[in-house]
């Protein structure tokens, strides 16, 4: 064999040799087949180590070195650089073995652990041999750097960057640069301010040309490799465009109002808001969240939380004009809507839904009608007319929005008056005809024809309309037709269907109401029928409803009021026969039911008792239990068609009917529903036969219907407001007439209920602040931004979290008033914070109102570091900002304050920090060794702060008016992903994991990707900023190379082996295999490659192999390692 | 005679169980010496060929550690490993070697721990099933 092998064991000092019995190792190797030298040394990665090697390869011609030492992942590259230097191939000649990690330090018996350096030595000595030449590849690096991260650490590192030439991209999360030490007060041990050292780097980050700074942005994805990374970054709609001045305006009209994140809650901000006046960029931002569950549930998607918070600002004719954007009849829905919003309205999370509907009604109710202005419309050509049929709530909000888009419209209403189902289906105490009246109006002033006694179908029909010219036609007929019962003497004389009884009361019609009516159903008409008969003159009305209370689908309130007049409820009852004599009802016999199975609806499925047959005396049955299409207006239009249900069939998007031009809409689409979501069709309609009319494709730049449920938070301590009560006629003032019950809302009430919202959505989008904006800088419509950046490294300065408290009852955080965080300390000592740099405490009715000075407080150290039910580590900072405290406590609020520092011991390491330790406590501040246990509160506030003494070994217990918890620094929540996004480690203890401890504490596993401040652990600014100054370099360092080396351990392909299954094209998670259908094998892209095996421990024939771990040498290695 | 001691073969991916292996080494946690570790880039590479190469040759157990599904230094790796250890698992048992002798275990680089007490689970483990069936016949014969 013409291997010449050198093997050489290393003592680490006694680290190795304590255990392992380095000689006997040495001796053995040299028994090894191919082993020519054989030697140990005290310290083979020394300069005196390394010249041994590189003599023994020159004297004794060495082709193959094994050295046993640490591990490999710490001196690798020596003894490669070493072997090189020596004029050998390191990949080829070059081999370690971990006899430390692996075998000194983790085997206690010393036989054993030299028993262990044997086998591992025999497998690199056999391993070795197999080994290839590779030469790794040079890349050139791109010179610039991705900081991410904006505190202390990143913005000194990118000025580093920036302050050599090259370009840093500083990508910021918050829509400030500043981090957690802006947030502070003063910083010890100097005392000097965080602002005034702190803002002079934001404001050169934001100014420096080298740096490019991306603020409200977070890394999406990070491809590459060292020297040439792709970056994805994801820039957050702000909202406002960069021309922002700062001025603040907005802010001052903003409805919306919320507590400031960056002042840890104790201070409210509005939607628009900058985080604290000093922030870069000075630009405002909204806080916009998904669109609230009241607005995702309105059919006529009416943007609720905008208007709701302009009634709350008092700007009613606002409020109008937002809810016009979505319909014209904002004071007749305000009356009838059964309001699906309020159902989903999260204020029922704190106590009841917001009165959505009547807040509706109120801002309506405010305008001037007659008065109420035309917006300007540029009105189309005189033929860009559109036919309407039906004047109801489809009809109507089409026309209405097809005339302020310019058109035409002309509304034909088979009825004499407008209004469909509002005016004929819903009674005048209910919806007043004025009301209606007056909004139809408005709806006529922007140029909408409406003909009434206008009926289409016979000397009229569809095509005729084409034919006069109208280029559109929208049928919004509505269903009218009332559905039978299909029981014996249906059409007896006494029964009238509930539609059309109160159609003909509707039209003033006579109608004769009987004495005892019964109506049949439990549905909106049902109950109007019912409670117009008792204003008719009926002595008694029983409703027959087949299911039980909770399944009547009619309003809950309406019940509630048809009970109030007297109506008599019979639920669980189904009519089997109308009773008559001579012709004439006398009665109805029905029968008993009982609730079984659910069915396709949800509700469980009413089913007959048999034998419980009875019979209701009466003289009237008004049957109301559903309405159905009148089709008979569009026989004969040819491609109209109607579904099995007997609805007009169309596209449910564009509503387009199988006759190009003809849509349709409402109910005669949908089958009854409610007039809301005839409005929501209209609006839809209106935006398709425009498009139709340009010629532009239906289906296309649609608005999507909003969703989502990332809301604002509702704070946790939202007092309970009842909602405001609806103010009613009473029972007998209304019973025998036609006024309107419900009597609406007064402006207070009104405020105050709107005032319950709790702006789920953020930013209302009331758009109050793009008329305030002299900059014209608001942007509502902004979109998160992805931008592609290219850098050649990357330093990670995500920085940590303050611990939250609240998991540790025994402190009282959250609950007691005056028991505050460090970070909540700091804010109120910072002169931008709530109480301007005051030392306050809180009202204790009140947690964002601070009153006055507390005259004596207690610092409590540790809570949650040095804990092992928390974090084991001490989180290095807050002996000496507890400090810090102190000093500033007795500096602010007067020297007599007493101030109780808790500790377990005091860390003051660093430079000039036990002097200010030393300069507080001959301020008079009492040093108490002993961890505090708990704090309770008396009933006047005063906090109980409890604790031993360790010193005199007492339980000691110390009245105070405010405590502080420093709570521990701790890693990211979000650091998992962060971990993953860059492909580095992360410790036991949460943080990033640094490559080494000592030797590598900015570098981590992934080439070109470095580490800065907190995140890689707790650590002050000194060190912080140090650390930035470290990871700065080692970029720089990078850059200056101009090439890097990346390592050659790549896949390849062995043609003739491979098959051509392609299947290691599937595996490869980098798509870098690609099948070369020429010679019918698949090839490695070396330079997507990054080596994983992916393909070669997958692949069935053994064809792709990643170098340097080649079948031969792994068996090698496994051989060395069993065989004896 | 001593003690029965197993062989085991061990293949740690380099970003995740190596290196737990070494932090193993720096917190100076002892385990027993039974494994035998061989380095390789991700748990995705590790060939089925090399499992069965170590068991004919006599190793008792083979562990193969990777990391966490969703850490992988390389995506997915790790969960390709996982297809085909259950698919190997699968076939060894046909050879009478059980599932207790092939071990996939997620331990990240911070887990030494988790390391050290897996080597003892397994050598443990496998003092109890005693000498591969393979070593077995092979002893008989020499």
């Amino acid at each position: 064999m013409s291997e010449r092998i050198g093997f050489f064991i290393c003592h680490c000092g006694i680290n190795i040799a304590y255990k392992v019995r380095v000689k006997e190792v040495a001796e053995y190797a040299a028994t090894f087949p191919g082993v020519v030298v054989s030697k140990d040394y005290l310290f083979m990665c020394s300069d005196p180590g390394q010249e041994l090697i590189e003599k023994e390869i020159q004297e004794n011609d060495l082709t193959r070195i094994v050295v046993a030492a640490c591990s490999p992942r710490m001196h690798e590259k020596t003894f490669r650089a070493a072997c090189e230097r020596s004029g050998l191939n390191p990949y080829h000649a070059f081999h370690q073995v971990c006899v430390r990690e692996h075998g000194s330090w983790v085997t206690e018996n010393e036989d054993e652990a030299t028993k262990k350096a044997l086998t591992i030595v025999k497998a690199g000595l056999s391993r070795v041999a197999y080994q290839d030449s590779l030469i790794p590849k040079t890349f050139p690096v791109n010179p610039n750097t991705l900081v991410v991260g904006g505190g202390i650490a990143g913005m000194q590192a990118s000025l580093d960057i920036a302050s050599s030439g090259n370009k840093a991209y500083l990508v910021e999360m918050q829509p400030t640069v500043g981090g957690h030490m802006l947030q502070y007060d003063k910083t010890f041990p100097t005392l000097d301010c965080a602002a005034c050292i702190g803002t002079p780097k934001m404001v050169a980050v934001g100014q420096n040309k080298n740096v490019e700074l991306m603020t409200y942005s977070e890394v999406e994805e990070v491809k590459g490799f060292v020297g040439n990374f792709q970056v994805t970054v994801n820039q957050k709609a702000r909202y406002i465009k960069p021309n922002c001045t700062g001025c603040g305006d907005c802010a001052t009209v903003c409805p919306v109002e919320t507590t400031n994140a960056w002042d840890t809650h104790t201070k409210k901000r509005k939607a628009i808001y900058i985080a604290f006046p000093q922030a870069v960029p000075v630009r405002y931002v909204i806080d916009k969240k998904d669109r609230g569950p009241c607005v995702q549930k309105c059919p006529a998607n009416i943007n609720i939380q905008g208007f709701v918070a302009l009634i709350k600002m008092g700007k009613h004719e606002e409020a109008l004009k937002l809810i016009m954007e979505k319909m014209p009849l904002p004071g007749s829905l305000g009356r009838i809507c059964p309001a699906p919003c309020e159902t989903e309205c999260r204020r029922k999370e704190v106590d009841k839904p917001l009165a959505i509907c009547s807040l509706k009604r109120f801002a309506a109710d405010q305008a001037d009608w007659e008065n109420l202005p035309i917006p300007e419309i540029e009105k189309k050509d005189e033929n860009e007319k559109v036919a309407i049929i039906g004047a109801g709530p489809a009809g109507l909000t089409a026309a209405y929005f097809l005339a302020l888009d310019g058109y035409h419209p002309t509304i034909f209403e088979k009825a004499p008056q407008t209004g469909g189902m509002l005016r004929y289906g819903i009674p005048d105490y209910r919806l007043p005809q004025e009301v209606l009246d007056r909004e139809v109006d408005y709806i006529k002033r922007l140029g909408v024809d409406i003909k009434v006694n206008a009926n289409i179908g016979r000397e009229r029909t569809i095509e005729s309309l084409f034919d006069e010219g109208y280029k559109a036609v929208y049928l919004a007929a509505g269903a009218h037709k009332s559905r039978k019962m299909n029981i014996k003497n249906e059409d007896a004389e006494g029964v009238m269907h509930g539609i059309d009884y109160l159609g003909l009361l509707n039209r003033n019609q006579p109608v004769h109401t009987g004495e005892k009516v019964v109506v049949v159903g439990g549905g909106d008409v049902a109950i109007d029928a019912a409670r117009e008969a008792i204003r008719q003159g009926a002595k008694e009305v029983t409703m027959v409803y087949r299911r039980s209370r909770t399944e009547m689908p009619a309003v809950v309130a309406e019940i509630k009021a048809a009970e109030e007049e007297g109506i008599k409820i019979e639920i669980l009852q189904n009519p089997i026969e109308v009773l008559t004599e001579g012709g004439k009802v006398v009665g109805v016999k029905c029968i008993k039911m009982e609730l079984g199975e659910p069915d396709d609806s949800g509700r469980r499925r009413p089913v007959p008792i048999e034998g419980s047959e009875y019979d209701i005396e009466c003289d009237m049955v008004i049957p109301a239990i559903g309405q159905q299409v009148n089709s008979e207006f569009i026989s004969g239009t040819e491609g109209v068609e109607l579904t099995r249900w007997g609805t007009i069939d169309a596209d449910p998007v564009t509503f387009h009917t199988g006759r190009p031009g003809v849509f349709a809409g409402g109910d005669v689409f949908t089958g009854p529903s409610i007039a809301v979501e005839a409005i929501g069709a209209g609006q839809e309609a209106a935006i398709s036969i425009s498009k139709y009319l340009k010629g532009e494709e239906l289906f296309e730049d649609r608005q999507k219907r909003p969703t989502g449920n990332d809301w604002q938070k509702i704070p946790e301590n939202t007092p309970l407001v009842e909602r405001a009560k609806m103010p009613e006629l009473a029972v007998a003032e209304r019973i025998s007439n036609y006024n309107e019950i419900e009597l609406g809302f007064n402006e207070e009430q009104a405020v105050g209920e709107a005032s319950r919202c709790v702006d789920c959505g953020g930013c209302c989008e009331c758009k109050l602040c793009i008329d305030q904006c002299k900059a014209g800088a608001i942007n509502h419509d902004d979109a998160d931004k992805r931008e592609e950046i290219e850098v050649g490294s990357i330093i990670v300065a995500t920085g940590f979290d303050p611990m939250d408290p609240t998991p540790m009852p025994q402190y009282g955080y959250g609950k007691y008033t005056n028991v505050f965080t460090n970070l909540e300390f700091e804010r109120l000592s910072n002169a931008t914070g709530p109480t301007s740099g005051k030392l306050l405490k809180r009202d204790l009715n009140d947690r964002m109102k601070f009153t006055e000075p507390p005259k004596s407080v207690a610092i409590l150290h540790c809570i949650g570091s040095r804990d092992t039910n928390h974090h084991e580590y001490c989180s290095r900072t807050c002996c000496m900002y507890a400090l810090k405290y102190a000093h500033l406590l007795k500096d602010k609020c007067g020297h007599d304050t007493e101030i109780y520092n808790f500790y377990i011991d005091m860390r003051c390491f660093g430079k000039g920090y036990e002097e200010f330790y030393k300069k507080v406590q001959e301020e008079g501040v009492r040093m108490i060794r002993g961890k505090a246990g708990s704090i309770t509160e008396k009933e006047d506030g005063i906090l109980t702060v409890k604790a031993e003494d360790t010193l005199s070994g007492r339980i000691i217990e110390v009245d105070v008016e405010m405590a502080i918890l420093c709570t521990a620094m701790e890693a990211r929540d979000n650091a998992e992903e962060v971990m993953r996004k860059f492909s580095i480690g992360i410790g036991q203890d949460g943080f990033f994991q640094e490559e080494h401890p000592k030797l590598a504490p900015v570098s981590t596993p992934s080439s070109g990707i470095f580490l800065a401040g907190a995140c890689q652990g707790p650590k002050d600014i000194p060190d912080t900023v140090a650390q930035a100054k470290g990871a700065a370099a080692e970029c720089l360092a990078l850059s200056s190379a101009g090439v890097v080396e990346v390592p050659p351990m790549i896949s390849a392909i062995d043609g003739d082996i491979c098959v051509g299954c392609q299947l290691c094209i599937k595996l490869c998670p980098y798509g870098a295999i690609e099948f070369n259908e020429f010679a019918g094998v698949s090839e490695v892209n070396s330079a997507i490659c990054k080596g994983c095996g992916s393909c070669s421990g997958g692949c069935p024939s053994g064809a792709p192999k990643v170098r340097h771990f080649t079948d031969k040498q792994i068996f090698a290695e496994i051989d060395g390692i069993l065989i004896n | 005679m001593s003690e029965f001691e197993p062989k085991i073969v061990s293949f740690f991916c380099n970003w995740c169980t190596f290196t737990a292996a070494d932090l193993a080494g720096t917190s100076r946690l002892s385990y027993p010496p039974n494994i035998k570790i061989i380095r390789v880039m991700c748990s995705g590479m590790v060939d089925p060929k090399y499992v069965l190469k170590a068991f004919l040759n006599g190793a008792d157990g083979v562990l193969i550690g990777g990391c966490w599904p969703g850490d992988c230094h390389y995506i997915n790796g790790n969960l390709k490993a996982r297809r085909r250890v259950a698919l190997l698992t699968e076939l060894l048992s046909q050879y009478g070697i059980g599932p207790d002798r092939l071990w996939l275990r997620w331990i990240a680089a911070s887990e030494g721990t988790m390391l050290k007490e897996v080597a003892e689970e397994m050598t443990a483990k496998l003092k109890e099933l005693g000498p591969s069936p393979l070593n077995k016949t092979t002893t008989k014969v020499a």
